[in-house]
């Protein structure tokens, strides 16, 4: 067994995904750019979203290298203590939080707001990453119980601020990570059970106690004409932004949708349709080139480490880009239903960019460290 | 710090991995034939949803073309007018809206209701106002005015309104315009909703002159609809100002002078065919048309005993009576009958079991052609009718213009009916062919003819301008046209125009009320029966209204070399002398009300041109009548002295 010395560490991280990470960030801030711009007859002024994104952006990098340099497998062991950190938060944000738009979703922290359910989402992944990566074979009904109530706990207080997209996001990276290591059968034969009879559930418990808002959105999506006005407006201009691009785009700061303000939230989780309408279909299959390449770099990372719980952190962190990936898109571009979940990179929001840098930097940090073993 | 190692060749479940492939793939295939979609597929259908949505046009309306009298007066002109639209993009609340909108303008709630849901029904393109109260007054626009920006989406549209400053007076030749129906939306695809559009008299004939084109404004707008560029692509170019041949003072005085009857007065330039006058009362105001005309209101109109939405000078058809006469007369001459030949009138002549009766009891006597037209003897008509036969009086009063269409400018004229022994069988299948009496009531203008007063104006003109059938013309610029010539000659129209001028000279002519020393004049009373009243002559006082008898008076009038035909007919009148012969006066009173003079002294002092100086020789006739009728000679008759006073009625 080769011993490699932490000297050239640096060099067999996971270069692949640092690229993409950066071109993906150029695209996105570009995007942003436009996004926050405001013609005006004397040139352009600019929403703070840009600027302030910018200094997110360093501090996501920042957060990136210190996670790349800090070695993952102490994470093991503060896994339990993180998690009952975010949960202290979470209960908290409630008390002390700040309200924004009929929710208490942060915690201010002075310079910034913190999102305790990010923290949440990360905390509660390492601590899956710990329970699967232990024992072998198919996961028992002990271990499945456990990592269900993991994501659980946290999934039903994100859910109760409310922020359905984030619950969800947490429930989707759980069963993610559950699904990447396989379960015994009759684990599979019940979770289908109840994926069937959960929407029967869902309409008759959790649908009337949603707020009017997320009750909208969801009956936008499915019923479109039953929609208000307003959701239905948002999704349309959006659809209008993103169909009026066609192949080549319009060309980026000149989509007229986006220039007049057709699309609402746009310098959020509508960005997609700002980019989709400037840079037209070609722009969008090369974005989502990138992303799947982006995605395909994480699973490198994890076909080719040698450590279990390392692994698992990678699953987790793939799935975390993945979900919002697919469901923020999915929904812009009338495939979803419209549920709050930002776009990586391409999305202005603070505590979001930080999590994402430093997500990005765990796997690199299981990349450097792949070659490392130690005898107990 | 402890480490579990991995061994060397640990793998995850191969299904692990490539539930990840599969996803990653799943992601990207998803995702891109969403977008291939979007942009590629319906990528043209969004484009056009986004110009759309932010180019918004709005039209500039055209000022309909005025219409103006023939002395430049306005008849027809735009006033603003203004309307409460619904923006339904922009109105957060529309049943709150429409609440608020029904009491301001004090329309029940449903009505308000249903105007936008019709609109609604109509118009797809999203953005469009869709208008509520299609008229708003100033005292409500106030209001709203005051309110509007609390209530988001509502607008108020400022636009054209059609005013006709005289109303009934100009109601059956103008017309209205009114909003554009789904049949005038097929016919003229440049309309849009809520337009207005001819829809009867003039407004509907000369709707492309006077609708002119609408200009358009396009402009961006962002989400809130500020407007960011604005730009006039076209200028709206206004509609043609028409110039009308008719006289508003004439047309004022002609209707006076009908009163409260009901009937029309066509005046006509006979050379030209120019309209004057055209009155037909009782009338309506056609303003009402223009804005919101209730139920209520149209159905009162439209059941009104009196008929006034009918135009009655060019859509009623009457019996022409007496004045059929002139016709019969020209007929007459064709065939060669010498008019000094007479015929004895006893008063009523037998033919078979039947008695023909003359209007006068008794009889004229000996009757020549001149003495028939003069006392209108309808014995001389029966008996010289059947003469010419029916054939032959069928094929003269078609080329001279009956039975036909005068081509006026107005919608919905009527034919007439000229009969003929074709016309008998196809019509009556179980009555025999065409008898020997019909030939005798044709023969004295009753029977089944039927004309319209037009095309009495148009035959009278034809006697005085060459046999000339003129297109009846409203407007003023229009060019004379003629569409058809009377089987007549020269010689022939001279004797008739002179038996008209008789007819009011005459001791016993018939027209003696439009007497006038100051002009030449001619005429023809005509009493159309309504309905057959065997043996019994009543007084008209004595008959039922509808029962009474139409009352005819065709006339010209000759002065300095000015002539012009005037046509009256009074529904249910009673005798055309008594009743037509005062209505037909006073239009002369004012068409010669110029202060040049009676004809003797302008003749004086030798200033007339040719045609005025031909006519002296009738002014002998002129003051030997005048002294008859106690206008002492040489004394300078009033102007409004036309009609001498002092004379009982006299049935023609």
């Amino acid at each position: 067994m080769t011993q490699l010395t932490e000297k050239n560490r640096f060099w067999r991280a996971n270069w692949g995904l640092i690229l993409l990470t950066a071109i993906l960030l150029g695209v996105g801030l570009a995007n942003l750019y436009s996004a926050c711009a405001i013609r005006m007859e004397d040139g352009i002024g600019f929403r703070p979203f840009y600027q302030r994104q910018l200094w997110f952006t360093g501090g996501g990098v920042l957060c990136m290298i210190c996670a790349m340099m800090f070695n993952y497998r102490k994470l093991e062991t503060l896994a339990w203590p993180l998690f009952v950190l975010s949960l202290i938060l979470l209960v908290l944000v409630p008390v002390i939080g700040k309200e924004v738009g009929g929710a208490k979703r942060w915690i201010s922290l002075g310079i910034i707001n913190l999102q305790p359910s990010e923290v949440a989402k990360i905390s509660m992944m390492i601590l899956v990453s710990k329970v699967l990566s232990e024992g072998r074979g198919n996961l028992g009904w002990k271990d499945f119980g456990k990592a269900i109530c993991v994501g659980l706990v946290p999934g039903l207080l994100v859910f109760a601020q409310p922020d359905l997209g984030t619950a969800l996001i947490i429930m989707f990276i759980l069963g993610g990570m559950i699904l990447f290591r396989g379960v015994r059968a009759s684990i599979v034969k019940v979770s289908l059970l109840c994926i069937l009879v959960s929407p029967l559930l869902m309409w008759k418990l959790v649908y009337p106690n949603l707020k009017p808002y997320q009750q909208q959105r969801i009956i936008s999506f499915v019923d479109p004409a039953a929609a208000s006005k307003d959701a239905l407006f948002q999704r349309n201009q959006a659809l209008i932004a993103i169909g009026s691009g066609q192949t080549w785009g319009k060309g980026w700061m000149d989509g007229p949708q986006n220039n007049l303000h057709y699309i609402r939230e746009k310098h959020t989780d509508y960005a997609i349709a700002v980019y989709g309408e400037e840079r037209g279909f070609m722009g969008n299959v090369i974005l989502l080139g990138l992303f799947s390449l982006f995605l395909l770099s994480i699973y490198a990372t994890i076909r080719d480490a040698k450590d279990r719980f390392g692994a698992f952190l990678c699953v987790g962190v793939f799935f975390y880009f993945f979900w919002q990936i697919l469901i923020n898109i999915g929904m812009v571009a009338g495939m979803l239903p419209v549920v709050g979940v930002p776009l990586p990179f391409f999305s202005h929001g603070g505590t979001a960019t930080l999590v994402n840098f430093s997500l990005i930097g765990i796997v690199l940090s299981v990349s450097m460290r792949r070659f490392v073993f130690k005898s107990a | 710090m402890r480490i579990t190692p991995e061994s060397d060749n640990h793998q995850f479940s191969k299904f692990g991995l490539l539930l990840l492939q599969g996803f990653v793939l799943f992601l990207f295939f998803f995702l891109v034939l969403r977008f291939w979609y979007l942009q590629i597929l319906r990528g043209e259908h969004y484009e056009s949803q986004a110009h759309s949505n932010r180019w918004k046009d709005a039209q500039i309306y055209a000022n309909r073309g005025l219409i103006l009298d023939h002395n430049g007066v306005i008849l027809a002109e735009n006033s603003p007018a203004y309307s409460l639209a619904l923006i339904p993009e922009d109105c957060p609340d529309i049943p709150a809206t429409l609440a608020q909108v029904s009491q301001w303008i004090g329309e029940p709630l449903l009505t308000v209701e249903d105007n936008y849901a019709r609109a609604r029904a109509k118009n797809r393109q999203s953005f469009a106002p869709l208008i509520l109260a299609p008229s708003v007054d100033f005292n409500q626009l106030a209001v709203i005015e005051g309110q509007q920006m609390h209530w988001p989406g509502l607008v108020i549209l400022s636009r054209q309104r059609r005013y006709y400053t005289h109303g009934s007076l100009f109601a059956h030749v103008l017309g209205y315009v009114s909003i554009a129906s789904d049949d005038d939306h097929k016919k003229f695809p440049e309309l849009s909703i809520g337009d207005t559009v001819g829809k009867q008299g003039l407004e509907v004939i000369l709707e492309n002159r006077l609708r002119g084109k609408k200009g358009l404004n396009v402009f961006e707008v962002d989400v809130l609809g500020r407007q960011l560029v604005k730009s006039v692509t076209t200028m709206p170019k206004g509609g043609e100002n028409i110039r009308l041949s008719l006289d508003l003072d004439l047309q004022a005085a002609a209707m006076a002078a009908m009163g409260q009857n009901a009937g029309c007065i066509v005046v006509m330039e006979p050379d030209t065919g120019k309209l004057r006058a055209l009155v037909t009362a009782p009338s309506y105001d056609n303003n009402i048309f223009t804005a919101r005309l209730s139920g209520a209101e149209w159905s009162k109109l439209r059941d009104d005993p009196r008929h006034p939405l009918h135009n009655r000078v060019i859509q009623s058809v009457y019996p022409p009576g007496s004045v059929w006469k002139l016709l019969m007369a020209n007929i007459l001459l064709s065939m060669g009958v010498n008019p000094e030949e007479t015929v004895n009138c006893t008063g009523e002549i037998k033919l078979g079991n039947r008695t023909f009766r003359c209007w006068r009891p008794g009889g004229h006597g000996r009757v020549n052609m001149m003495r028939s037209l003069i006392e209108s003897c309808d014995v001389y008509y029966y008996q010289m009718g059947d003469r010419a036969g029916i054939d032959r009086i069928t094929e003269q009063a078609l080329k001279s213009g009956f039975g036909r269409l005068t081509g006026i400018d107005l919608p919905y004229e009527k034919a007439g009916l000229v009969p003929s022994r074709e016309w008998k069988r196809a019509n009556f299948k179980q009555a025999p062919g065409w008898q020997k009496g019909e030939t005798y009531n044709t023969a004295i203008g009753q029977g089944f003819t039927l004309v319209t007063p037009v095309q009495m104006a148009v035959y009278v003109s034809s006697l005085l301008n060459g046999g000339k059938l003129m297109k009846p013309l409203l407007v003023d610029t229009a060019e004379p046209e003629v569409t058809g010539l009377t089987p007549s000659t020269e010689k022939e129209r001279q004797f008739i125009v002179e038996a008209m001028r008789r007819t009011v000279y005459d001791a016993r002519g018939t027209a003696r009320r439009i007497i006038r020393t100051d002009a030449v004049m001619g005429g023809k009373t005509g009493t159309a029966q309504v309905i057959r009243l065997g043996d019994v002559r009543l007084r008209t006082e004595e008959m039922l209204y509808e029962h009474r008898d139409h009352a005819w008076m065709v006339s010209w009038g000759r002065k300095n070399g000015k002539a012009y035909v005037v046509v009256v007919m009074v529904e249910h009148g009673g005798g055309g002398s008594s009743v037509a012969g005062p209505v037909s006066q006073a239009v002369y009173r004012h068409l010669f009300r110029e202060d040049d003079g009676p004809v003797r002294e302008i003749l004086a002092a030798g200033a007339l041109p040719g045609e005025a100086r031909q006519d002296a020789a009738y002014i002998d006739d002129v003051l030997r009548a005048a002294e008859s009728w106690g206008v002492a000679r040489g004394a300078r008759p009033e102007i409004s002295a036309g009609i001498l006073p002092g004379r009982p009625a006299v049935r023609p």
